[in-house]
C-alpha cells in the first residue's frame, strides 16, 4: 500500500479518536489540563519551528503569547468584536509585531539572538504590567468571554456551557492546524532552508539563499502561533493577568521542545502534554518545583540531547529488528 | 543641569555593577563560548549569602562580601564540573539550555534556602558628601571603587600572569592551547570560578544599594548580556564602557521619563545598537 495513504488513514483515525474524547474522559478536571495541554502544543509547535528547525533559540514565545492574547481579549471587552473574528485576527497581529521586532535581532546570531528575544520578553512583560489604563495591570482583565454559540446540521456548539468539549474541539483542532501548518513547512522547499540553515548558515549563505528572509519567516509564523495560542487560553481561562506571560513560560516553551525531541513533529507534543501534565504530579513538591525543573531540563539535556520521541523512535526500531531477525 | 549630574553619578553606581556581571559573562563567553545566563542567578546566590553573613553573623560587610565570593567560586566550580562539562563538545545550543536549566535550579535553590521576602543588605556607609551642590552617597562612591578594585585585579590577572597566559591562548584558538600544552579543563574550571566570584560580588553590591529579591536575577543577567551586546562581545573595555552606558542611560530615563519604564528604555538603547552597530560599540568588525 502507498505509504501516503497509510500515513494519512493513521492520521485521520488519530484525529477521529481525539474528537471522541470528551465521550470518554469524564473528569472534567482532566478535560481542562488536556485543553490547556492543547494550547500548549500550538505553542509548541511554534516554538520548535524556530528553536528545532532553524536552530535560533527564541526565548520570546509567551511574551508573543500574551500579545495574542491582550490584542484578543480587548478588542472583544473594550470594542465588543466578536470572539471567532478577533480569534482569526490575533495571530496575524502578534505576527505583525514579530516582524517588527524580528528583523534587528535576527543581525545577531547563536545566544544573542536568543538574549534579544529575551529581552523583548522582559519588555512586552514590564509594558502588560504597568499600562494598567489599559491591561489593568496585575489585577488583570476578568470576564473575557467565550466565542459565540453556533450549529452545524443541527448540532448546536455552546462554548459557554457546563461542557468543555466544543472548546476541547476548537482547540484541538487549532492544535491540529498548527502541527499540518509545520508539517507542510517542514516538507516544503523553505522547510528544507530552514533546515540547511540549522546545519550550516555559512554555507547556506555561500550558496546564494538570503538566510535572513527565511530565518524571520519562521520567526513570524512561530510568533503567529503564539498568538494564537494566547488568543485561545484568554478566551478559554475567561481572566487575563500578565503573569502566564514572564519568561518563565518561554522557558517551559523551550523545555517542551527539547523534552519532546526538537526538530521532529510530534516531539513539541509530547512536550506539550508533558510540561502540563508533570507540574500537576510534582504538585506535591511544589517549593522544590523550580529546582526539579531545571534539573530536568538539564539532565534532558546532558542525557537525551534529542528528546523522547527519537529515543522512543529508535527503541521501537530496534525491537522490532530484534523480532524480524528471531523469526 | 544639577538633576543632570545627580541621576548620572547614580547611573555610575549601578553601571559599576552592570560592568561587574558582564565582565563575569565575557570572560565566560569569551573564552569558552557559553551564554552563561545563570550568571545573574548565582549574583543574587551571593547576595543572599553576604546578607546572611552580615546579619545572622555579624560580620563587615566587605568580610562578608569576601566570604560569599569564595564560597561563589567553590560554586562556579561545581557548576563548570556538572553541568556544562558534559556538553562541552555538544552544538553551542545545548549549553545555552543547560544555562536555562541552572538558572531555574539556582532561582528555585534561593527560594528554598532564602525564602521570597526581598532583602536589602545594611551598611554602616550612609554618609553623603556634598559636591557642588550634587549629593553623592558615600555608598554609592564605595560602590564603584570597589568595582574598579575588582576590575583591576582581574584585567592584571589575566595579562601578567602565568594563569592568564593560558586562559588567553584558549581564547584565541583552543586546539593550538591544547597542543602546546595548555591545560583546557583547568583553564575553563579557573574562568568558571573567577566568574562566579565577580558575579557574587555584584550581587553583594546590588543588596546594598538597592534590594534583592526572586526573580531579580533573571533581570541582572539579561542587563549583563545587554551590556556585552552594547559594549562587543568578549571585550573587556567594552564591558566597562556598557555597563556605564547602560547604567547612566537607565538612571536618566528613571529620573526624566518613568522609573516603571526604565527597563524598557535600556532594552531599546540596545536594540538601536544593534540595529546600526551589530558588533558592538568596541567590538571588531
Amino acid at each position: 500500500m502507498n505509504p501516503k495513504i497509510v500515513r494519512m488513514t493513521w492520521i485521520a483515525a488519530l484525529l477521529v479518536g481525539a474528537l471522541a474524547l470528551p465521550s470518554v474522559v469524564k473528569v472534567p478536571y482532566f478535560m481542562h489540563l488536556i485543553i490547556l495541554a492543547l494550547v500548549w502544543v500550538i505553542l509548541a509547535q511554534g516554538q520548535n519551528l524556530i528553536q528545532g528547525f532553524v536552530g535560533y533559540v527564541s526565548i520570546a514565545q509567551a511574551g508573543f503569547m500574551g500579545i495574542g492574547a491582550y490584542f484578543s481579549t480587548l478588542l472583544t471587552v473594550k470594542l465588543g468584536w466578536s470572539v471567532w473574528m478577533t480569534l482569526c485576527l490575533s495571530p496575524l497581529f502578534t505576527a505583525l509585531v514579530s516582524v517588527l521586532v524580528g528583523y534587528p535581532s535576527l543581525r545577531v546570531k547563536g545566544h544573542y539572538f536568543a538574549i534579544v528575544t529575551l529581552a523583548y520578553n522582559m519588555v512586552i512583560f514590564t509594558i502588560l504590567l504597568t499600562f494598567s489604563s489599559l491591561t489593568g495591570g496585575e489585577a488583570g482583565i476578568s470576564n473575557v468571554p467565550r466565542p459565540a454559540e453556533f450549529s452545524v446540521f443541527g448540532w448546536l456548539f455552546n462554548f459557554e456551557g457546563r461542557s468543555n468539549a466544543p472548546y476541547y474541539w476548537l482547540v484541538l483542532l487549532s492544535a491540529f492546524f498548527a502541527t499540518g501548518l509545520c508539517a507542510s513547512i517542514l516538507h516544503s522547499r523553505v522547510g528544507r532552508v530552514l533546515v540547511a540553515i540549522r546545519q550550516n548558515e555559512v554555507l547556506a549563505d555561500a550558496v546564494g539563499v538570503s538566510t535572513w528572509r527565511y530565518k524571520l519567516f519562521a520567526f513570524v509564523v512561530s510568533a503567529g502561533l503564539a498568538g494564537l495560542a494566547g488568543s485561545l487560553y484568554a478566551h478559554y481561562i475567561g481572566f487575563l493577568n500578565p503573569e502566564p506571560f514572564g519568561v518563565d513560560q518561554s522557558l517551559n516553551a523551550i523545555l517542551a521542545v527539547i523534552l519532546g525531541g526538537s526538530g521532529t513533529l510530534t516531539g513539541p507534543v509530547v512536550g506539550a502534554f508533558a510540561v502540563t501534565f508533570l507540574p500537576e504530579y510534582l504538585r506535591i513538591a511544589d517549593s522544590y518545583r523550580l529546582v526539579t525543573y531545571g534539573f530536568i531540563l538539564v539532565v534532558a539535556t546532558i542525557f537525551l540531547p534529542r528528546g523522547l520521541v527519537p529515543v522512543a523512535q529508535s527503541l521501537f526500531l530496534r525491537v522490532k529488528s530484534m523480532i524480524a531477525g528471531k523469526k | 543641569m544639577i538633576e543632570i549630574f545627580q541621576q548620572a553619578i547614580n547611573g555610575l553606581a549601578i553601571g559599576a555593577v552592570y560592568t561587574l556581571i558582564a565582565l563575569g559573562l565575557t570572560v565566560v563567553f569569551g573564552i569558552l563560548g557559553i551564554a552563561h545566563f545563570a550568571h545573574g542567578s548565582v549574583a543574587m546566590f551571593g547576595g543572599y549569602l553576604t546578607f546572611t553573613f552580615a546579619e545572622r553573623f555579624g560580620l563587615p560587610f566587605f568580610v562578608a562580601m569576601g566570604l560569599a565570593m569564595v564560597v561563589g567560586a567553590v560554586v562556579g566550580l561545581l557548576i563548570e564540573r556538572l553541568a556544562y562539562r558534559p556538553v562541552r563538545d555538544a552544538p553551542h545550543i545545548n549549553a545555552f539550555i543547560i544555562a536555562l536549566g541552572l538558572t531555574m535550579m539556582i532561582e528555585g535553590i534561593n527560594l528554598l534556602i532564602f525564602g521570597a521576602d526581598q532583602v536589602v543588605i545594611q551598611t554602616p556607609y550612609r554618609g553623603v558628601f556634598n559636591v557642588f551642590g550634587i549629593a553623592i552617597a558615600e555608598l554609592r562612591v564605595l560602590v564603584i571603587l570597589t568595582a574598579c578594585v575588582l576590575i583591576a585585579v582581574i584585567a592584571l590577572l589575566i595579562s601578567r600572569t602565568k594563569t592568564g597566559k593560558s586562559i588567553r591562548a584558549v581564547a584565541q584558538n583552543r586546539q593550538a592551547a591544547v597542543l602546546m600544552g595548555v591545560n583546557v579543563s583547568m583553564v575553563s574550571l579557573v574562568v568558571f570560578s573567577i566568574s562566579s566570584a565577580l558575579g557574587v560580588s555584584a550581587g553583594a553590591l546590588i543588596g546594598a544599594l538597592l534590594a534583592i529579591a526572586p526573580g531579580v536575577g533573571e533581570g541582572l543577567a539579561v542587563k549583563g548580556f545587554a551590556v556585552l551586546i552594547l559594549g562587543g562581545l568578549g571585550s573587556i573595555p567594552g564591558a566597562i564602557v556598557g555597563g556605564l552606558i547602560l547604567g547612566v542611560s537607565e538612571a536618566m530615563a528613571a529620573g526624566f521619563i518613568s522609573s516603571a519604564y526604565k527597563d524598557v528604555i535600556a532594552f531599546l538603547v540596545m536594540i538601536v545598537v544593534l540595529l546600526f552597530r551589530p558588533e558592538g560599540l568596541l567590538g571588531k568588525r
